[in-house]
């Protein structure tokens, strides 16, 4: 059938559903064939996106001279589904399992191609699909959690975490892999490793920096090392597992506390500050060689509730004192992240000075990401100190800021917290920072 | 019989997705090893392409040049399409009067060979439905797309392929034409327009790979076959005559096959390890022994039609056989041809008895060392023989030098085209296709035209300029002042005669150093004639036109030398030169040439001896000189 009427044809075609087949004319001389595929967010106005027989996309103007036929769909190819098999192993598999907390992220992000970014996947045989491999070294569970890119996790979302992580070890689980977004992968791997305490096994979060529908993606291969370290008993915390370096060969494991995403694109983003990594995996080999914490007799307990009334704030030299001062009010701890070995412009002693008073825990840590904070070595260290700063070392702020999202919902007492946020809790505080000279 | 034309070219602007120069390099500062796998497109489709690619299991690795950024490893998101590279390819499309779309959509086109970090290649329709008049015939223009270039393979040993990210993102424009060539001199006429049309742009890489052709054939009734790579354009004529041939057997074996009533094969392996272990020669020679393990797959209803039959010499067997060799293992033995090697009647009779096959039925044997190998084999080989049901399955196979091609993998479909979602869609309004418009270069013919008119050139040479890669070295060598039919003779005769070792390549110069032997020559440094050994010199190695002038021994012969010269030869020839005066010329000349090797004007060397011949002619006593 022919459609060429009165109304506007860009009203009709847009209408169309997609996958329909037609044949376009753009009234200017061009014939398309081809199906309606959706526009990008992004495409211009009265643009008609058509996948071609080619299967290249075009997108076509409709103006008042288009005319378009429906056509019938194409025989779609015999698909040859390439054979899966069940994660879980089948009924020949023996042994323990690791349970694989799914929560959204790049790792587990298909591509949408109406928006044209990347989305979570909502469903277990998404995952599956994407990593065929997953079961073949050991049974695994799956655990939808969430469904959601990481820089939209909040606090609670560390607690659910926390209570499905002491579910899993409950019901029988050798490790727990948690595939997450890498935004905020760091604070989540911070947050657990102080909600979560007397670990039987290794807790491992994992990410991707390239989506799944990528062939290129390192989310297989992350999830692969992941999984072998999950299946580890020498292991008994939080880590976090990426690429090493640039090649899909060598994988990092790096302590929770420790690790922060250092670079926005590159598979080997993630590094662990001021400490070393706990070890590597390379052909499905697990080798340790740093400080590991060695797996408890258990059970897990997730030590809640948490308390998200707490802040992080970055100082820089335009910061006004009184924005600071509004920042903080609701709150009953900030971790700030100063300049240096942890300094702030003096302008802001008295709004710290007010908080201390009334109890508000504030914390400082260094927005150089390495080394130490020290109040002793400037005037303005000290004076922050005499206002009430608390100086936490070589604490990331991140880390800093989810021990203090713990330490709060442990205690009201406002020098409980403070003891609590001193108290090296599960060696989140590198404290030895090696030197290493110019190569001889 | 239906051909098109495929013509990829190489842009000289940097690369399409990042900042990055267009340039190869010999230095390589580290290797990065990556692992591909298939993901699948819009509706979650595994293109049957990428899924053969990625069923061979590589590891991949990248050499890392002094040029290479974060982008071509796959490590950071592409940049924005490189605007020049899209202004040349909308100048193309209007210069073959195609219509460029309105909105551009970068594609992911999946390829898991590895040549792209990414898994993909990323590339984009950018004109439609244009047309080209070659020798009065016109040839459709299907489309004009804009990709990138593919890492360079550099060598490939067991389960690693390792290539280098030089030629990695290099924009590429491609060029389809319409299935409407039906002779080699055709497609070669048409190639050739399409060269001149792409350099006319001043925009394309020069060189060997800068260009690169693929073939489709279709044969009535058949199937498009994509032939990728044609070097040789002499040969298209033979391609396309043994691929119709063997689309037509095809067609004729799915018939035969309907007449029989033949049920698709089931795939089911049948092993035969203990039973046949008793070939002493072709591809499975030796099968059965050892740790090999040999399979057998029945081909119900395909007796005799494995073989070739006669008057051709295409056979389904030897299309069988390319999907084995196509996993990476040696081949294969089908019924049509034994009893051979080593396996007897009664042997096939016992395979035959075991696969409980009937009169007109067939099979074929594998070995392999890995039975899951093995078994993959002979499911790709049930797969073939099951499409040889219904005639010409769509593939791309490579060219053979024997004028065979050979299966190489699937034909790859939509399935294998996804949008490139880090590329936001591409308007094209019509200020910028005013603008590109504005810019066009002048067409091949009205450039020929005018390089005759201007230069006064024969029109044979100016074809010759406009078709070739010296056109745009012609243009700016004249247009430095050099006179036109030395730098033809130049760029057509001298260069392409220099002689290099086998395997090094066409000897190629900067322009800049051209520029400056002409001027050398014009200058009268050294004569035209010494232009062959100066540029021999070069190719040898001379680090620069000095050296080479020196190394060639035209240095330093002074008019007061060459006058000596022809002094001397007069001289030693007094009596010739008395008995046939002038005519004493033409047999002296080329001894005072043979020691001049080119130091001086051929013409300055002739006048000097007309006028050594004259005096002893006219009877003046010849001067002295001062020997030499």
């Amino acid at each position: 059938m022919s459609v060429r009427d009165a109304v506007d044809p860009w009203e009709a075609l847009r209408g169309l559903p997609m996958g329909q087949r037609i044949e376009l004319s753009d009234g200017r001389g061009g014939v398309f064939v081809g199906s309606v595929v959706p526009r990008h967010e992004l495409s211009g106005e009265r643009i008609l996106i058509l996948k071609l027989e080619s299967g290249y996309n075009v997108g076509v103007r409709i103006g008042a001279e288009a005319s378009y036929r429906l056509l019938e769909p194409t025989p779609t190819p015999e698909r040859r589904a390439e054979p899966r098999s069940p994660a879980e192993g089948g009924p020949h598999a023996a042994g323990r399992w690791i349970t694989l907390l799914a929560t959204g992220g790049t790792i587990a992000s298909r591509i949408d191609y109406e928006t044209g970014g990347v989305r979570p996947v909502r469903e277990e045989r998404e995952i599956l699909a994407f990593y065929p491999d997953l079961g073949k070294s050991g049974r695994v569970r799956i655990v939808p959690v969430f469904d959601r890119l990481s820089e939209d996790f909040v606090p609670a979302d560390w607690a659910t975490l926390a209570e499905k992580v002491v579910d899993a070890f409950r019901d029988g689980a050798e490790g727990i892999v948690i595939p997450h977004g890498t935004d905020t992968l760091g604070f989540t791997a911070a947050a657990l490793s102080f909600l979560v305490r007397d670990l039987p096994g290794p807790v491992v979060l994992v990410g991707a920096q390239r989506s799944p529908d990528r062939p290129s993606s390192d989310g297989s291969s992350n999830l692969a090392a992941a999984a072998a370290v999950a299946r580890d008993r020498r292991i008994g915390e939080v880590v976090v597992v990426m690429h090493a370096g640039l090649s899909d060969t060598r994988f990092a494991i790096h302590r929770g506390t420790w690790v922060r995403k250092m670079h926005s694109s590159r598979r080997d983003a993630f590094e662990s500050r001021n400490g070393p990594v706990l070890g590597e995996v390379e052909n499905g080999e697990v080798h340790l060689s740093g400080p590991v914490r060695s797996a408890a007799a258990g059970p897990a307990r997730a030590e809640l509730p948490l308390d998200d009334r707490a802040g992080l704030l970055w100082f820089y030299p335009g910061l006004d004192p009184h924005r600071a001062e509004e920042f903080v009010r609701p709150l009953r701890g900030v971790i700030l992240a100063g300049t240096g070995l942890g300094h702030v412009a003096l302008r802001h002693l008295g709004w710290i000075r007010a908080a201390t008073v009334r109890g508000i825990l504030v914390g400082m840590t260094t927005q150089c990401l390495a080394g130490d904070s020290d109040p002793y070595v400037y005037a303005t260290g000290r004076d922050l100190l005499r206002a009430g700063v608390l100086y936490l070392g070589d604490l990331l702020p991140e880390t800093a800021y989810a021990k203090l999202v713990w330490a709060l919902g442990r205690s009201n007492d406002p020098a409980e917290v403070t003891r609590l946020m001193r108290e090296d809790q599960v060696g989140e505080s590198p404290g030895r920072h090696p030197a290493r000279g110019e190569p001889a | 019989m239906k051909a098109g034309l495929e013509v990829h070219q190489q842009l000289s602007l940097s690369k399409l997705f990042c900042a990055c120069p267009s340039e190869l390099s010999e230095e390589v500062l580290g290797t990065v090893v990556r692992r591909l796998r298939p993901a699948g497109g819009e509706d979650r489709a595994i293109d049957a392409a990428a899924a053969f690619q990625a069923s061979r299991e590589l590891r991949y690795r990248y050499e890392v040049v002094p040029s290479s950024c974060l982008v071509e490893l796959d490590e950071e998101p592409p940049h924005p399409l490189n605007p020049a590279a899209l202004d040349t390819a909308l100048a193309l499309a209007l210069l073959l009067n195609a219509r460029p779309v309105d909105e551009i959509t970068v594609m992911r086109k999946i390829v898991v060979d590895g040549s792209n970090t990414s898994g993909f290649q990323r590339t984009a329709l950018i004109a439609t439905d244009g047309h080209l008049d070659v020798d009065g015939r016109r040839i459709s223009i299907l489309s004009v797309c804009l990709e990138e270039d593919a890492a360079r393979k550099v060598r490939e040993s067991g389960e690693e392929v390792t290539y280098r990210l030089d030629r990695l993102g290099i924009p590429l424009v491609e060029i389809a034409t319409g299935p409407e060539i039906s002779t080699g001199r055709e497609a070669r006429a048409v190639a050739q327009e399409i060269g001149a049309l792409l350099r006319a742009t001043r925009r394309v890489r020069r060189g060997i790979g800068t260009i690169r052709e693929d073939l489709n054939v279709s044969a009535d009734g058949g199937h498009r076959i994509e032939i990728k790579g044609v070097q040789e354009l002499n040969k298209i004529q033979e391609y396309v005559d043994r691929e119709v041939a063997r689309q037509r057997l095809l067609l004729e074996i799915r018939d035969e096959l309907a007449r029989r009533s033949a049920p698709p094969p089931d795939g089911r392996p049948v092993d035969l390890t203990g039973l046949v272990d008793d070939i002493t020669s072709g591809p499975l020679a030796g099968a059965g022994k050892g740790s090999t393990v040999v399979l057998a797959l029945a081909l119900p209803g395909f007796d005799g039609l494995l073989r070739s039959p006669a008057g051709t010499e295409e056979r389904l067997g030897r299309e069988l056989a390319d999907q084995a060799r196509a996993l990476g293992v040696r081949g294969l033995l089908h019924s049509d041809e034994l009893p051979a090697h080593g396996i007897t009647e009664e042997r096939v009779r016992e395979i035959r008895a075991r696969l409980m096959l009937g009169a007109g039925d067939a099979f074929v044997l594998v070995s392999e060392r890995s039975r899951d190998r093995a078994e993959l084999v002979l499911r790709r080989v049930a797969q073939r023989a099951n499409a040889a049901r219904s005639g010409v399955p769509g593939e791309t196979r490579d060219p053979l030098a024997e004028g065979r091609s050979r299966y190489s993998r699937p034909l790859p479909g939509r399935d294998r085209m996804y949008p490139e979602t880090d590329i936001p869609p591409i308007p094209i309004g019509r200020d910028r296709i005013r603008s590109v418009e504005r810019s066009l270069p002048e067409r091949p013919e009205a450039r020929r035209a005018r390089l005759a008119r201007e230069h006064g050139l024969d029109p044979e040479v100016v074809r010759q300029i406009v078709y070739s890669e010296d056109e745009e070295p012609f243009e700016e060598l004249t247009a430095h002042g050099h006179a036109p039919a030395l730098v033809a003779r130049l760029l057509l005769h001298e260069l392409p005669s220099v002689t290099r070792p086998e395997g090094s390549g066409p000897f190629a110069l900067e322009p800049v150093t051209l520029d400056a032997l002409l001027t050398a020559v014009e200058s009268g440094r050294f004569a035209k004639e010494g232009i062959p050994a100066v540029l021999s010199a070069l190719a040898a190695g001379a680090p620069d036109l000095d050296t080479a002038v020196e190394r060639s021994g035209l240095s330093g012969f002074r008019a007061e030398e060459l006058a000596a010269l022809v002094d001397r030869v007069v001289r030693a020839n007094e009596e010739l030169v008395r008995r046939r005066g002038k005519e004493a010329f033409s047999a002296l000349m080329g001894d005072v040439m043979r020691e001049v090797r080119g130091r001086r004007d051929g013409k300055e060397v002739a006048d000097a001896l007309r006028a050594a011949i004259a005096r002893i002619a006219d009877g003046e006593a010849p001067p002295t000189g001062t020997g030499s």
